[in-house]
């Protein structure tokens, strides 16, 4: 089973991830900022990243960046999905090592079809 | 007709405290521990007068004062301390962080080490003891030991380090037999070597001005005090420990602790047995 | 035994700069100095005076190291008041993320201080704005931070402002604010995550699955 950490401070949105996503056979692990969830990234083996931007303690860009530089966890993918919805901003979270950026709120469909095809899980 | 009606806390206002007291003090209750925490809540709620959790938790989350957080963290922790407690980060020290400290220390630099809030001794005793036993390179380097706690009567019974049996409980017998005397009324006195090599003094964690005496550690436990503390205390807190750590220094919280309630001031370093962190460097 | 007892427990001697001045004077010139210790210090010392909030807001909007950030912002709590509320808000639009959610955690700090801008922050013309606002607001230890949160839902037409208030709403809404949480999903088209939150909030405000 494919394990995906969700890390957003918004309770209702990482309930939310994690009801679609379960449905859909991933398990699902939550952090309610960024801090949190870089150690539960260095504790704990996942095959994808559901990131927010604006979090307390720690940014989603500054634990990008920092997911980046840790070697062992730093090729997981990540994807980015903030209320912030000017070009610059997916353009810095490309740089700061997202794989990709979605706006909130972002469609089911859409995450469940990235969330496989980042993680390899392709089923019919 | 004025007979109360029975307090009971649902699965929804569960859920609500548990997600509340987790994002303060990173205390997770599952869902096993259900009974624990009605029982402890429901007390809670009528020693404040309150009929409902949800008068109960809207005076929890709106006072300013944080006194009723502080009496519910008391209730839901275990507040003793004994030897050898949350042993996994004396083993990552000794294993992994004093090995990577000496690398940057010349040889006649002693390491520094401070046990913050030290309670009645047997945190610091216990990292006395684990690196007299487990450190390969101890004889190599002179380490200076301090243990502080706000409570004189504490650091008392800190000074004269003898122990009832729960307190040595999770010690190694072969380790107790060492460095402790068996005593007739059944509690065991520590050596005086021990009592030596650790030097006690009183120190208030939120008192800046105090703070600003204890410099150049190379390794800071602070653990299980900043649970007890509001946001603004912690921030402060937060800023002093910087302040007394060496660049690259490193500080340990307790099991439930986290800085990532506390402040993204430290780098958060993983190692085998223990999540540890650092001053940058 | 070699751990070795020193009965001078607190360290060296403190570095040579922290022999210099600590009066308001010297302190703001440190606040500008080369090194960032120096300003991290600088920082610190300065809560002891609350009338350096001014400097200490305008040194925040281009420091750039986190501890001397940090410093600042725990000397700002400590030294609160509207000043400081002033010279805080405008950093929310600051380009730099980490800046913001510092300030806007700073600002959760200061609830009487905060309270008389929250209605015109949350009739900001910019909807990032608006929803760091809703932020400050949903950590705030304020009697009316409910009803304010109920207000976005009522008035605000961006769908995210309105989903941050509802997060909120889900920990500290009153039953007051049910109808307008039933009514929300509707303005936005039936919006499933829409759905998904009002539907969690009612529940953890009646206390009961629906
Ligand atoms: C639960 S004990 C922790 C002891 C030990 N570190 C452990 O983890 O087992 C908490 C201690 O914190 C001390 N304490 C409380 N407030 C303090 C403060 N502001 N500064 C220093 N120590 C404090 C108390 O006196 C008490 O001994």
């Amino acid at each position: 089973m494919k394990k995906i950490l969700v890390i957003d401070d918004a309770a209702t949105v990482r309930m939310y991830y994690r009801q679609v996503l379960e449905a859909e056979g991933f398990a699902v692990e939550e952090a309610g900022n960024g801090y949190e969830g870089l150690e539960k990234a260095l504790t704990e083996a996942f095959d994808l990243y559901i990131v927010d931007i604006n979090m307390p303690k720690m940014d989603g860009y500054t634990l990008l960046r920092t997911i980046r530089q840790e070697p062992t966890i730093c090729a997981t993918p990540a994807i980015m999905i903030s209320t912030e919805g000017q070009i610059q901003d997916a353009n810095a979270a490309y740089a700061a090592g997202a794989n990709l950026y979605f706006n909130k709120p972002v469609r089911p469909e859409s995450l469940i079809t990235t969330a496989r095809l980042l993680t390899g899980e392709h089923r019919a | 007709m004025n007979a109360p009606v029975p307090l009971a806390i649902t699965e929804e206002e569960f859920q609500k405290f548990r997600d509340f007291f987790y994002r303060k003090t990173g205390i997770h209750f599952e869902e096993n521990k259900r009974y624990f925490v009605d029982k402890r809540l429901i007390d809670r709620i009528l020693a404040t007068n309150n009929t409902s959790f949800r008068n109960y938790f809207v005076m929890l989350r709106f006072e300013t004062s944080g006194k009723e957080l502080q009496q519910l963290i008391n209730i839901m922790t275990v507040n003793e301390t004994y030897f050898f407690r949350e042993e996994y980060q004396f083993t990552c020290l000794v294993n992994s962080v004093l090995n990577e400290i000496v690398t940057r220390k010349r040889p006649s630099e002693p390491i520094r080490i401070w046990s913050l809030p030290s309670s009645s001794g047997e945190e610091p005793y216990s990292l006395a003891i684990y690196l007299l036993e487990y450190w390969p390179r101890v004889d190599d380097y002179a380490i200076e030991l301090i243990a502080s706690d706000i409570d004189t009567t504490m650091l008392e019974k800190a000074r004269q380090g003898r122990y009832d049996q729960r307190s040595v409980a999770h010690l190694p017998p072969p380790l107790l037999r060492k460095y402790f005397t068996a005593l007739y009324d059944g509690s065991y006195q520590i050596n005086d070597d021990l009592r030596q090599s650790v030097d006690f003094t009183q120190v208030n964690l939120s008192d800046l001005a105090q703070m600003r005496a204890y410099r150049d550690f190379d390794v800071v436990f602070c653990r299980n005090l900043l649970i007890y503390f509001d946001d603004t205390s912690r921030r402060i807190a937060a800023e002093t420990l910087f302040n007394a750590l060496n660049p690259g220094g490193f500080i340990c919280l307790g099991h439930s602790e986290s800085m990532s309630r506390i402040t993204p001031l430290f780098k958060v370093r993983k190692f085998p047995e223990a999540i540890i962190y650092q001053k940058p460097r | 035994m070699t751990l070795i007892k020193k009965h001078d427990a607190t360290g060296d001697a403190p570095r040579e700069f922290r022999h210099q001045s600590r009066d308001r004077a010297g302190l703001l010139c440190q606040l500008e100095a080369d090194a960032p210790e120096q300003r991290r210090w600088a920082a610190l010392d300065l809560a002891a005076f609350s009338d350096a909030a001014d400097a200490l807001c305008d040194r925040l909007e281009q420091e750039t190291q986190t501890p001397v950030r940090e410093a600042i912002l725990t000397s700002l709590i400590q030294i609160g008041g509207n000043p400081v509320v002033c010279g805080l808000m405008p950093l929310l639009r600051s380009e730099d993320a980490a800046l913001r959610n510092q300030v806007i955690e700073a600002l959760q700090q200061l609830p009487e201080a905060v309270s008389p801008y929250i209605e015109r922050m949350l009739a900001d013309d910019d909807a990032d704005y608006r929803i760091f606002a809703i932020n400050v607001l949903a950590n705030l230890r304020h009697p009316q931070a409910p009803a304010w949160l109920q207000d976005v839902i009522e008035r605000d037409d961006n769908i995210n402002a309105c989903a941050a208030a509802v997060d909120g709403l889900a920990e500290i809404g009153t039953p007051e604010a049910i109808p307008a949480l039933t009514a929300l999903p509707e303005r936005f088209a039936d919006d499933p995550f829409m759905q998904f939150c009002t539907q969690t909030a009612i529940r953890r405000i009646q206390g009961h699955g629906a």
